[in-house]
């Protein structure tokens, strides 16, 4: 058994951080020696990794594998502000999102601020698609402070329909992403996008034209059709805070502890702000891997084998999703209601992957383990290392075959993420290190 | 058929179907009156909808017993429509920074897809795979990097195999 040797190389220190994580072994795949910063620097907060907030019936939401902070928004330039909870820290979108406390959205956000608007005094609002739906709402403009960070009069985003509702070209992007709960519901308060890019859109939504991808919207009254897509100049797009903080500002840091083989009910980590910029944030040994325009590297797998260019790594995704049971002979689970998409082996398994710089370099090995969903999911626990299952694609394509190496993959890894043209002793971003 | 079948063995999947019909396949930049296209399982020679709604050139390849047309959006992404000898589009996929709206491209089976995402386990927060026997789609990507297939089983043409719709 690997978990003995795992205990020994845990500190004392960690422990105490890593609550949930320390004295009985981890998954055997994450080295699990990874430090923790103390979420008491001004450049950290904490991270937990819980049921999720609560819902209407006042318990969990039951999320699995989300990793949550705490953000604060303020009225621009006023001490008058709103902490709120159970934020998805997302490595792989920028931006921050709450949902608002307006009836209908079940958010928190109750704190109104100001509108961002274009010359003609309409309202900017955003129809912002993820992977099978969107998020509508106003985007408002707020001091937003993270741990002892401030990004001041940045561009949220606040779901919700309250002022506008969804303009019909914004359906096509799927499901309305608008609730707390529910089949489409974000389970989280809101989105931090802690991803490589400094903008949520960039260029293309700064020109109007066809190249515009309608993400952006001016709206001039409530009615239907009152929202037409509209450009927004890239430094006034909702972007990443972390781009828009005055000190430690060219990326973050997930840091979370290693968890057991049967997962945790509770992890607690550190959300660290900056690269090699304190003494609490340095690369270390991490190997950094360099991500192409798309944020995105290539996974090779396994090790040796076929390489998957649209691979990333995102903490807002929750599992390690790769390929298919098909592809990769892992049995996935029986059952019905999404269940049978995940990876059922008989026994945890740990596979090695490698991933590379979308330039082809460096080339860092990794070694994750899957365990068996249906067992994982019947236990308490909601913190998981070894949480995998399929992925779009199969293996010959170089089409919607990709890894996506969700916050399973996080647990044990401190992962760096560095943001696009920002300079770190790393190199210049965009790059993922861990 | 391979198409009822939703595990494809590793075998069938290795099949270089695609490598046998690529050298026949000859390609040809089609004007603004050319083909038309239409949404998944819809008619090819119907409507020019999806173009238009994609602003996208459009380019043709065709194999033995079907084609492919492929779109490109100034936004960046590309588009693939899989027709059929007879003119029903069978597949769809498309890779880019954007997804492409999904109830053009889909059509009738937008719904599926709106199902399919609202049937993913509650809390699964990952990537789309839903394979029913009316649509198969595999949906992928976080903003800015989406990429996405899919395609409907009973009008795949028998000697198509599933990867070819890439």
């Amino acid at each position: 058994m690997r978990e003995p040797r795992v205990r020994r190389v845990l500190s004392p220190v960690l422990c105490m951080i890593a609550a949930a994580g320390c004295g009985d072994g981890s998954d055997g795949a994450n080295a699990g020696n990874n430090r923790i910063a103390p979420p008491d620097g001004v450049n950290v907060v904490a991270i937990v990794v819980d049921s999720g907030p609560l819902g209407s019936n006042g318990a969990p939401v039951g999320y699995v594998n989300g990793a949550f902070v705490t953000v604060t928004v303020c009225v621009p330039g006023t001490a008058d502000c709103q902490a709120i909870d159970h934020v998805l820290v997302d490595t792989g979108s920028s931006g921050l999102r709450l949902l608002a406390n307006d009836g209908k959205a079940g958010g928190e956000l109750s704190l109104r601020l100001p509108a961002l608007e274009d010359v003609g005094r309409n309202a900017i609002a955003e129809c912002y698609p993820f992977l099978d739906g969107f998020t509508w709402g106003q985007v408002q403009l707020a001091d937003v402070r993270i741990g002892g960070e401030t990004a001041g009069g940045i561009a949220i985003q606040v779901i919700g329909e309250a002022a506008y509702p969804v303009p019909d070209q914004c359906l096509g992007f799927g499901n309305d992403e608008d609730t707390l709960e529910g089949t489409s519901g974000l389970l989280a308060n809101g989105i931090l996008g802690v991803g490589t890019f400094v903008q949520d859109c960039g260029p293309a939504c700064a020109t109007a034209g066809s190249g515009n991808p309608g993400v952006y919207f001016a709206c001039s009254s409530s009615a239907l059709g009152g929202c037409v897509e509209t450009a927004v100049a890239a430094g006034a797009q909702v972007s990443n805070p972390v781009a828009r903080f005055a000190t430690d500002d060219n990326g973050v840091i997930v840091e979370l502890p290693p968890v057991p083989a049967g997962g945790a009910p509770t992890a607690s980590g550190s959300l660290v702000f900056g690269i090699g910029t304190r003494s609490n944030n340095g690369l270390g040994g991490a190997v950094v891997i360099p991500v192409d325009d798309k944020g995105t590297l290539t996974t090779a797998f396994p090790a040796q084998g076929t390489r998957y260019p649209q691979s990333f790594i995102d903490s807002g995704s929750n599992g390690i999703y790769f390929l298919s049971g098909a592809a990769t002979g892992i049995p996935t689970c029986t059952g019905t209601g999404g269940i049978e998409r995940f990876y059922c082996p008989p026994s945890p398994i740990v596979l090695s992957a490698a991933n590379q710089g979308a330039g082809g370099t460096p080339t860092s090995p990794v070694s994750f383990s899957i365990a068996n969903a249906n067992a994982l999911f019947a236990s308490n626990n909601v913190a998981f290392s070894n949480l995998g299952g399929e992925n779009a694609g199969i293996p010959s394509l170089h089409l919607a075959a990709a890894f996506d190496w969700g916050l399973a993959f996080f647990f044990g890894r401190n992962v760096f993420t560095a943001i696009e043209g920002a300079a770190t002793p790393g190199g210049t971003g965009p790059y993922f290190a861990y | 058929m391979f198409a009822m079948n939703p595990m494809t063995t590793l075998s069938a999947i290795r099949k270089p179907g695609w490598r046998t019909w690529l050298p026949a396949l000859f390609l040809m930049t089609v004007m603004s009156a050319g083909p038309a296209l239409a949404a998944l399982g819809g008619d090819v020679s119907s409507v020019q909808k999806d173009r238009a709604r994609f602003k996208a050139s459009l380019q043709l390849s065709t194999a033995a017993h079907h084609a492919v047309h492929e779109l490109k959006a100034p936004t960046g992404t590309t588009i693939r429509e899989y027709v059929t000898e007879d003119g029903r589009v069978f597949g769809v996929t498309w890779q880019g920074p954007w997804r492409p709206d999904l109830r053009q491209l889909l059509g009738t089976y937008f719904a599926d897809f709106q199902q399919a995402a609202k049937a993913k386990r509650t809390g699964r927060n990952g990537p789309l795979t839903s394979r029913t026997a009316r649509l198969v789609i595999e949906v992928s990507g976080h903003p800015r990097a989406f990429q996405g297939r899919a395609y409907v089983p009973e009008l795949v043409p028998a000697d198509v195999p599933e990867d070819e719709i890439q």
